[in-house]
């Protein structure tokens, strides 16, 4: 396709238009620091229980009675 | 209608039933009096979350005709109580403390409201609690469907959490006594920063048929009342094997306090630097007076150390498992966001990213802690910590403020709440005194099963105190 002066300045016109229409990129929510801080405690209390070792033939208490 | 005095409102179990027996007043007369003090005077410390009159004095019409055709029930006959809003009761909306919850009805009864009603005990409300009994890891008091639940030694002060509205009540002899919940801490701390006697039984003593599951291996139900005379006698009737509570021990409790052991032959295990160095400065006196009364009592004391674990670590890894498998469709629905405290929100919503090979390690750590735990009960019978280590924080402070400087060397028993906890044992919370004008008190913990134990302990230490009997100001 032959692109003619008169073409290629509408094209750029129009798509600068466009462009001006966009909302203007907005910065990354924040991350909720609630959020973060409840991750955060699961993480330090992953951390926690590493410091214990565990026999191998210690079963989880899931069948738990007093 | 029989006059009804401002000591009836604080009178003892056993004092309540004596008085019906001898037609003092009817039940009817004693239901409608609480009641209207509950409606009236509940409000005031946040405490009420349904009341429940009509129904009441219906209860209280039939148990007149039993008491007329002398068909005896017990000592809990005809005695109005409350439970946290968390039990189900047929018909009448049952919240969890929660606005997702708000409008929420059962069509079936809690095997202990069930249980206590067989005995003729009368359901005058249901009480307010911290929302989701807290377990999203809630930060202020705030966190209730019913606003902060309030002190009544000081309505600026919170109640405790979660069973906040139970406490509050029998405090402020709103009720002779009412049902709560611990998975961990929520009676302990509630009844220490009220001032009321309270129970934690060991986990599947009491059917939790029919209450809200926070954490199917942790949940408790416990009662809150004036003594350890009057938690005795309650957990006689509600304790028992229910096939409808997977989590049931099978067993029965009988209170027998004809049976009880001599205090000369008592271990007690305690850590002298929880009450010298962990708990708060103005508290102090107050605890060592209260060690002054055990040690009086021929009681052995004994320096003593938990096992070392991440008990809180290994707790709240659980907790976090079971808690966001329980309420997954509340935070997929989007409907969590309408709790009221931000932090429980996103504790919930964090739970769900928990890896499975951490709430398996906790359990297995767990295993370890019974194991321990039962070891630790084999050179002591009970163990003595304080309730809390200070008085019932201001409403508008975080419940996790942090006490100030270094935290002292010696851990004590810093941990005996997660702990306790994790192992399924009982405790028994003895108000022993005032730091100021606030309540302070002491938990004994005891091996599962050993409630008798812990009552004699508590009515040892209650028969030469008189802290149980203190009314809060303007009660």
């Amino acid at each position: 396709m032959k692109l003619t002066r008169r073409k290629l300045a509408t094209v750029l016109v129009s798509a600068t238009a466009v462009a001006a229409q966009q909302p203007a990129p907005t910065p990354a929510p924040a991350p909720d620091d609630n959020l973060k801080a409840a991750r955060d405690r699961l993480q330090a209390n992953a951390r926690a229980l590493a410091t214990t070792t565990i026999p191998m033939d210690t079963e989880p208490a899931f069948q738990f009675k007093a | 209608m029989a006059s009804i005095g401002i000591d009836t409102f604080f009178a003892p179990l056993p004092q309540l039933n004596a008085s019906l027996k001898a037609r003092e007043f009817s039940a009817e007369d004693l239901a409608r009096a609480f009641s209207e003090r509950l409606r009236q005077l509940g409000p005031r410390y946040n405490a009420l979350a349904l009341p429940l009159l009509q129904e009441a004095l219906r209860q209280a019409k039939e148990v007149d005709k039993d008491l007329k055709r002398q068909r005896f029930r017990g000592p809990l006959q005809g005695i109005p109580y409350g439970v946290k809003d968390l039990l189900a009761l047929a018909g009448q909306p049952t919240t969890w403390g929660a606005k997702p919850y708000a409008g929420q009805v059962f069509d079936y009864t809690a095997t202990v409201i069930q249980k206590l009603s067989d005995v003729g005990a009368v359901l005058a409300g249901k009480l307010s609690m911290v929302e989701l009994a807290g377990g999203g890891g809630y930060r202020f008091p705030s966190a209730s469907l019913t606003g902060p639940g309030l002190n009544p030694w000081d309505r600026t002060r919170w109640a405790g959490g979660s069973s906040s509205g139970s406490a509050a009540a029998v405090a402020a002899g709103l009720l002779p006594f009412a049902i709560g919940s611990e998975t961990s801490g929520s009676i302990v701390t509630p009844a220490s920063f009220c001032g009321v006697t309270a129970l934690r039984p060991t986990y599947g003593l009491v059917s939790r048929h029919g209450a809200m599951a926070l954490s199917w291996t942790l949940d408790k139900l416990g009662p809150f009342a004036r003594s350890a005379e009057d938690c005795g006698l309650i957990l006689h009737e509600i304790a028992g094997k229910d096939s409808k509570d997977p989590g049931s021990a099978g067993k029965s409790f009988y209170y027998t306090p004809q049976y009880a052991r001599s205090m000369k032959d008592l271990r007690v295990g305690y850590a002298p630097a929880d009450f010298a160095e962990w708990v708060e400065p103005a508290t102090r006196p107050t605890f060592e007076a209260a060690i002054g009364v055990l040690k009086a009592s021929g009681m052995q004391l004994v320096e003593t150390k938990l096992p070392e674990f991440p008990y809180a670590a290994v707790l709240s890894t659980i907790l976090a498992g079971e808690m966001g498998s329980i309420f997954e469709p509340l935070i997929a629905s989007g409907k969590v966001e309408e709790l009221a405290d931000k932090p429980q929100i996103a504790g919930l919503k964090a739970s769900l990213e928990l890896p499975a090979k951490d709430y398996l390690k906790a359990m297995r750590l767990r295993r370890l802690i019974q194991e321990e735990a039962g070891k630790l009960f084999g050179s002591v019978d009970v163990l003595l910590a304080p309730g809390r280590a200070g008085i019932a924080p201001k409403i508008d402070q975080p419940i996790d403020r942090s006490r100030g400087g270094a935290p002292p060397k010696d851990p004590g028993f810093r941990s005996i709440i997660p702990m306790g906890n994790l192992a399924g044992l009982p405790a028994l919370v003895l108000p022993c005194g005032f730091a100021g004008n606030m309540p302070v008190a002491l938990q004994v913990v005891g091996v599962p099963f050993s409630e008798n134990t812990l009552l004699a302990i508590g009515r040892e230490f209650q028969s030469r105190t008189d802290w149980h009997k203190r009314r809060p100001p303007g009660a």
